[in-house]
């Protein structure tokens, strides 16, 4: 019910593909030279915001990752981020259920429960290693996507970085899915919680990052261009992959 | 029955011709050439005649070498340039040519130099699958970090040029390397001019030539 309503709203925002890419499509990479460049009318604003987050990253977020990865050890650092990825199981099993991947959602319901227990609260992954339950991957823009909903304008949102306005909608309804939300009785608390979530995630991210940032920033011409590029390609597959499963 | 002498006589010669002609083509296929050229680089790095942070510059000039024979340069920058190829002359194609490759060479080779440093002695290479659709290839690759227990995949794609497979894209993690820089490229053509994306082509060549990588 819920995706049909999403579906019927972004369909009045003529968001709605009329159908699927083709594998012909997908394979034209390899003859096609000349696509065309890439649809930006919300420029003025992404830009505004690329630029925002920019000066977040330089003054704010890339000293303490720095900080931070001087002080913590890699292992240690990745340990927390599959902490953080473990904690965000409810959006992998609600979109893995509304993608009608059964086994998808059973998987990423054991990962949850093996790594929970044995694997630390999440700090390590032995599902993986020991039951050979890889890490899968599900959000409701990809779930939008596998129902027909184009991407539509590309869109730089503040602190999250580049999205779609598919995404972004997406975004919004997996942060809905968190139990956090309905577990804390107060909304200053439950601000306060998703908060401190997003900026422990956030900092330790960029500290895992910081050398793909700089040979990003390093070698590009157009930073924005090849921000927005990359991410476009990369959630490309993403869609791909549920869209193909 | 009486087709048996005709197969014994006629089966030799086929078996052998279809044995030469599998291992030749196995020798020519994009799989191939990647895994060998990649076991080249990896011997340039281990060699001790290219050790060492002083012998960085040497290092990157050998797998230039190693690798620049089986790249389609002229491919890679028609394709990188898109619509905006044919509007130029055949000097400007040249120029941006040489120009543009400079600056892939340098991105991936100090990339590359940097990673190498680092996880040489625990790296592993896994050559996943070729496919081949006529006259284009695709090379699905990963590279695994042990200590950082990640996979990394860089597909490369390929082209048959007089016989020969040459390379026209890399896609590192889903990113073609080709589409990445076209993107820019239009849009610094689109806001100001083809003159103006030379320009500054040369101007980022001469600040990565004069500012240090990070180590």
């Amino acid at each position: 019910m819920v995706v049909k309503k999403l579906v019927s709203v972004l369909l009045v925002c003529g968001l709605v593909q009329s159908g699927l890419p083709t594998k012909a499509a997908l394979a034209a990479e390899h003859t096609d030279a000349a696509s065309p460049p890439i649809a930006d009318p919300m420029e003025p604003f992404n830009q505004a915001m690329f630029h925002f987050n920019l000066t977040l990253d330089e003054y704010l977020l890339r000293p303490v990752a720095s900080g931070y990865a001087a002080v913590v050890p890699t292992g240690a650092r990745q340990g927390v981020a599959r902490f953080f990825q473990n904690l965000n199981v409810t959006p992998r099993v609600g979109n893995k259920l509304l993608q009608l991947e059964l086994a998808g959602a059973g998987t990423e319901l054991a990962r949850f429960l093996i790594n929970t227990t044995a694997g630390g609260l999440g700090f390590f992954d032995v599902a993986d290693r020991w039951f050979g339950l890889e890490a899968g991957h599900a959000d409701f823009g990809q779930t939008l996507a596998k129902y027909g909903v184009g991407s539509g304008p590309y869109l730089v949102l503040p602190f999250f970085g580049p999205s779609t306005v598919r995404d972004a909608v997406g975004l919004g309804v997996d942060g809905a899915m968190q139990p956090i939300n309905y577990l804390l009785p107060t909304v200053p608390e439950q601000i306060a919680v998703r908060t401190g979530w997003l900026v422990g995630a956030t900092v330790n991210a960029r500290a895992l990052n910081l050398e793909l940032f700089e040979s990003v920033d390093r070698f590009s011409l157009d930073l924005y261009g090849a921000v927005q590029d990359g991410y476009l390609q990369r959630r490309e597959q993403v869609i791909r992959d549920a869209v193909d499963r | 029955m009486t087709l048996r002498p005709f197969a014994a006589i006629l089966g030799g010669p086929v078996l052998v011709a279809a044995i030469l002609s599998a291992s030749a083509s196995a020798a020519d296929s994009p799989l191939h050439t990647v895994r060998t050229t990649i076991d080249r680089i990896v011997a340039v790095f281990e060699s001790p005649e290219y050790r060492g942070p002083d012998r960085r510059t040497a290092r990157i000039g050998r797998v230039g070498t190693i690798v620049r024979p089986l790249i389609d340069e002229r491919e890679v920058a028609r394709r990188t340039l898109g619509v905006h190829w044919r509007d130029r002359t055949e000097a400007q194609r040249a120029e941006f040519t040489d120009i543009f490759m400079r600056l892939v060479e340098q991105s991936y080779g100090e990339t590359f130099d940097r990673q190498a440093r680092k996880y040489l002695d625990t790296v592993q290479f896994l050559y996943d699958k070729e496919t081949i659709d006529g006259d284009f290839a695709e090379v699905a690759t990963r590279i695994f970090l042990p200590p950082q227990n990640k996979y990394f995949a860089i597909n490369y794609r390929f082209h048959k040029v007089g016989g020969q497979w040459l390379v026209y894209d890399v896609v590192v993690e889903n990113v073609s390397m080709v589409r990445n820089f076209r993107t820019q490229f239009y849009r610094i053509i689109g806001k100001s001019s083809y003159d103006d994306l030379v320009r500054q082509l040369r101007a980022k060549l001469e600040r990565l030539a004069t500012t240090r990588p990070a180590s």
